[in-house]
């Protein structure tokens, strides 16, 4: 048994090793990582198999289905146009228009998908405008994680969360999204005083914005209809989750099997659009740790953390958010929150209740999800919107982007402390 | 029936130091459609295509596929601006690295296979000696027409 407890150890601090030296694609390294607890002995195969959290799994691939689907339509490139036109073409307006839609659509939307849709439509109206796009592309990556915060479906770290704790959508919405209103408003008046008060543009620039048209970006009205339907379909469900008795991975994947058979789709096709590696990435990751579950490796950190904050909730809760933002903002946050389910649902174990440790997963999810935005490497959204801008001709900075996004990070940092404290201590 | 026999030869070439200014000169001039570029030693190296040039004009975005379809924005005046900038530049900036050559001895089977299979579109075959300098073109046009006339007679 002693034996067993430390190869999983081994193997779990090799992996996250292997994850943070960045060489090998991550899946990869998960996979391996699950399959060595297994021929190692650690782990039976039943076991392993258990410890993979399928509502997950299942959740992510339905989403992205039916993400695969409506992205085809245009209608997130309508409502970005639409907005860039409510701004009337002003440069400030257009920032903060394009910061809300990125924010709203990331909330329902994963993180990357909706900045590879936002990040390219806002070079070009800046380009129109003949005005640097930098600081809107900035905005964007905070607003996408931001926005994905909110909800239960909008980052992956908060649908491990909510299958973990067995939160519902409507928890989420009732315990994320005021406090993410306030950072995401919060976050914009920086950015209102280092940019947006110093950009004009002249009438006839703003007119350029004016003449897009943003029907002609709906390339389907009739897949448009489908899409809406079974959107309303999925959010009505997870709306209704509780009373339904249905976890968010049978509503997820229902809207997905409706909108194919609606739609008749090439279902080979759609499903290239999944992203598999994110998927054999959780898998593996799962099983990662649960061996260390096994061995008691969780229990004893359960344990530890519990003895360090002597017990005391207001400590436990600002020690996980921080330390979860400072972790995030430098290293991948799905394997942090893999291995903070277990160890948090020990902890509630032994406070004696799931109830005591709710705070502690909304901070779990403040600080992994708020983190990613303290450097360039903090979150997929922020690399993706990197390589853009480079290709575009204006280049991030590692530096460059800190200097503004780590302090920036704080303040939503420092928000989510001020309201957990309030609420919940 | 070989690549030799159905190629078309005395192939203008564009030396590699040329600007694109220069390069636009020739081609306008003579008509043509497409120009390989070749090095100090008329080894081919590259083919100034005008799907390459229309690339670069375009911005990154564009070019690489994340915004395909752009129906629903106005002109964009920086198109003209990087067509100026395009001018000045080196042709072996701007070529394309992709292009098909093939050996005089290769038969029509062969470069018809080519024309239809090839993973990107292939808009001419360049036939080249063991050294790499360039004895002739093939057009899909002088293909087609080759296996016609087997056909008539």
């Amino acid at each position: 048994m002693n034996n067993h407890f430390l190869l999983a150890s081994l193997v779990f601090v090799g992996v996250y090793g292997a994850l943070i030296w960045d060489k090998f694609n991550r899946a990869v390294i998960a996979l391996l990582g699950a399959s060595v607890l297994v021929l190692l002995g650690v782990l039976n195969q039943e076991q392993a198999i258990h410890g993979v959290d399928f509502n997950t799994i299942g959740l992510l691939i339905g989403m992205m289905v039916i993400v695969a689907v409506c992205q085809r339509t245009g209608m997130f490139q309508y409502l970005a146009i639409k907005s860039a036109k409510v701004a009337k073409g002003d440069p400030w307006r257009l920032m903060v228009m394009l910061a809300v839609v990125t924010a709203f659509v990331s909330a329902f939307l994963d993180n990357v998908t909706t900045v590879l849709l936002m990040a390219p439509l806002t070079i070009l109206f800046a380009e129109e405008m003949k005005i640097d796009f930098y600081p809107f592309l900035f905005v964007e990556i905070f607003a996408s994680n931001i926005g994905g915060t909110a909800t239960l479906i909008g980052d992956p770290p908060n649908i491990m969360i909510g299958s973990a704790a067995g939160l519902s959508f409507m928890d989420f919405v009732r315990n994320l999204t005021p406090p993410i209103i306030v950072i995401m408003a919060a976050t914009l008046v920086p950015f209102y005083f280092i940019y947006g008060r110093k950009l004009k543009v002249a009438d006839d620039v703003k007119q350029r914005i004016m003449a897009f048209n943003e029907l002609d970006a709906i390339k389907d009205w009739a897949l448009v209809r489908k899409c809406l339907a079974v959107l309303a379909l999925v959010i009505g469900g997870f709306l209704f989750q509780r009373q339904l008795h249905l976890e968010p991975a049978t509503i997820a994947s229902l809207g997905a099997g409706v909108l194919l058979f609606l739609t008749g789709d090439d279902v080979h096709e759609i499903s290239t659009k999944v992203e598999w590696t994110t998927i054999f990435f959780f898998t593996g990751l799962f099983i990662v740790v649960k061996g260390i579950e096994e061995v008691g490796l969780i229990s004893m950190l359960a344990k530890g953390l519990m003895d360090i904050t002597a017990g005391n909730k207001t400590v436990m809760v600002l020690s996980i958010l921080w330390v979860s933002a400072i972790a995030s903002a430098f290293i991948d946050n799905i394997p942090f929150v893999a291995t903070m389910l277990p160890l948090i649902k020990e902890v509630g174990v032994q406070m004696g209740g799931s109830d005591a440790v709710l705070p502690l997963w909304w901070a779990l999810s403040l600080g992994a999800c708020l983190g990613g935005n303290g450097t360039m490497i903090g979150a997929s959204a922020n690399v993706i919107v990197a390589g853009i801008s480079d290709r575009a001709g204006r280049p991030f900075n590692f530096i460059e982007y800190m200097k503004m996004a780590f302090p920036l990070m704080l303040i939503s940092i420092i928000i989510s402390t001020i309201y957990l404290y309030l609420v919940y201590l | 029936m070989n690549a030799a026999h159905i190629m078309t030869t005395g192939v203008i070439t564009l030396q590699k130091e040329k600007t694109v200014k220069d390069a636009m000169k020739i081609l306008i001039e003579k008509r043509i459609r497409q120009m390989p570029v070749v090095d100090n030693d008329n080894r081919i190296i590259g083919v100034l295509k005008a799907r390459k040039l229309i690339q670069s004009v375009l911005p990154r975005y564009v070019a690489d596929g994340l915004l395909k379809d752009v129906k629903f924005a106005p002109d964009l005046p920086k198109l003209h601006e990087k067509a100026r900038e395009l001018a000045g530049k080196n042709i072996s900036d701007v070529m394309d690295k992709d292009f098909v050559k093939i050996s005089p001895d290769a038969a029509v089977f062969e470069i018809a296979a080519i024309f239809v299979n090839a993973e990107k579109s292939v808009e001419n075959i360049y036939v080249v000696d063991d050294k790499d300098r360039i004895l002739g073109i093939i057009s899909p046009w002088d293909m087609f027409k080759k296996i016609w006339d087997l056909n008539e007679k």
